[in-house]
C-alpha cells in the first residue's frame, strides 16, 4: 500500500511535469474502463468515446490543480462521470444511479425454510480462455456485464474491475454505502446466474 | 441458525472480507456443514474473478483505436504547450 502511494505520488509529479510516457501508461490502463463507464450513462458507444476523449483533455489541463484528496484514478473517473452526465442531460437522458434495479434472481432458489431447492453445481476450470457455447468465458462475462442495468454495471466496473475502495465508489457515483452494496451484490448474483446457465 | 438463504445474502460481504467476529463464525460453521452453500460462495468468488479479468484489454482493433486517440490528445497538448 505504501509502495503504491509512493508510486502514485511519483506518477502525479511526472504528469504535472508533462511526462508523456507516464500519461501514455495511464491512458492505456484506464481508457477502456472509462469508455465502459461512460457507456452506462450516455446513449451510445461513440458518444462514450467522445466523452472519454474530453475527459483526458481535462485531466491534462487540470492535473496542476489535483491535490490528491482522492486517488488519481478516482479523480479521473469523477471528471468522466460529470462530463457524461452533462452530455446525457443535454441529450435528454435521465442520469441517476440511485435505483436499486430489479429484485435478485435467487428468490425462487430456496424452499420455505430457506434451504436450497437444488444444490448449486461445483464449478471447475473457470478460466477466461475456456470456450463454452462458442465463446471464451471472458467474452460471455463481458456481454453479461454489458447487459446489467446501468447502476449495477457502474459498480462492477469501479469496485470489481478497477478495485476502488467502497468509499471511493460511493463518492464517484454519488451513492450511499448501503445502496452501493445492494447494487454490487445484485450485479454479482446476476452474473453468477448467467454463468450457471452456461456451465 | 442461519439458513442457506441468509448465507447467499451475505456471500458478497463474506467474499469481500467484510464480516468479522460472531457473524463470520456463524457463516463458517454453516459452510463447514453445507455443501450447497460452500459451492455457492465459491461460485460467487469465481464470478468475481472472471468479472475482474473480463476488463483485460479486448481485441487488437480496440488497441488501434486507442492508439489513434492517444496520438490526437498528445498532439493537441503539444500545440497548446507551444502556444504558451
Ligand atoms: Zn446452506
Amino acid at each position: 500500500m505504501l509502495a503504491n502511494q509512493l508510486q502514485e505520488k511519483h506518477c502525479i509529479q511526472r504528469l504535472k511535469a508533462g511526462d508523456e510516457a507516464v500519461f501514455r501508461a495511464l491512458y492505456t490502463r484506464h481508457n477502456q474502463p472509462l469508455i465502459r463507464m461512460a457507456a452506462t450513462i450516455v446513449n451510445s458507444r461513440a458518444t462514450a468515446e467522445e466523452v472519454v476523449q474530453e475527459t483526458w483533455m481535462a485531466v491534462l489541463k487540470n492535473i496542476g490543480t489535483f491535490e490528491g484528496r482522492s486517488s488519481l484514478a478516482g479523480w479521473i473517473f469523477t471528471i468522466l462521470i460529470n462530463k457524461a452526465r452533462t452530455r446525457a442531460r443535454r441529450d435528454g437522458r435521465s442520469v441517476s444511479f440511485d435505483e436499486g434495479g430489479e429484485d435478485d434472481n435467487l428468490s425462487t432458489a430456496f424452499d420455505g425454510h430457506g434451504r436450497w431447492k437444488a444444490m448449486p453445481e461445483l464449478w471447475d476450470e473457470i478460466t477466461p480462455e475456456r470456450i463454452v457455447a462458442g465463446r471464451g468465458l471472458a467474452e460471455h462475462m463481458r456481454m453479461a456485464i454489458d447487459a446489467l442495468p446501468p447502476a449495477q454495471r457502474a459498480v462492477i466496473v469501479l469496485r470489481v474491475q478497477q478495485e476502488f475502495e467502497p468509499s471511493e465508489v460511493c463518492a464517484i457515483l454519488g451513492l450511499s454505502d448501503g445502496n452501493m452494496r445492494i447494487l454490487l451484490h445484485r450485479a454479482r448474483l446476476s452474473l453468477r446466474a448467467t454463468l450457471a446457465k452456461l456451465l | 441458525m442461519l439458513s442457506c438463504k441468509d448465507i447467499a445474502d451475505r456471500a458478497s460481504a463474506l467474499n469481500d472480507g467484510e464480516l468479522s467476529g460472531w457473524d463470520a463464525l456463524q457463516i463458517r460453521l454453516h459452510l463447514a456443514m453445507c455443501k450447497g452453500c460452500s459451492r455457492f460462495v465459491a461460485q460467487m468468488r469465481a464470478t468475481d474473478q472472471l468479472a475482474a479479468r473480463a476488463s483485460d484489454p479486448g481485441e487488437p482493433l480496440e488497441h488501434e483505436a486507442d492508439d489513434r486517440r492517444l496520438t490526437e490528445i498528445l498532439s493537441t497538448l503539444r500545440k497548446e504547450q507551444s502556444r504558451h
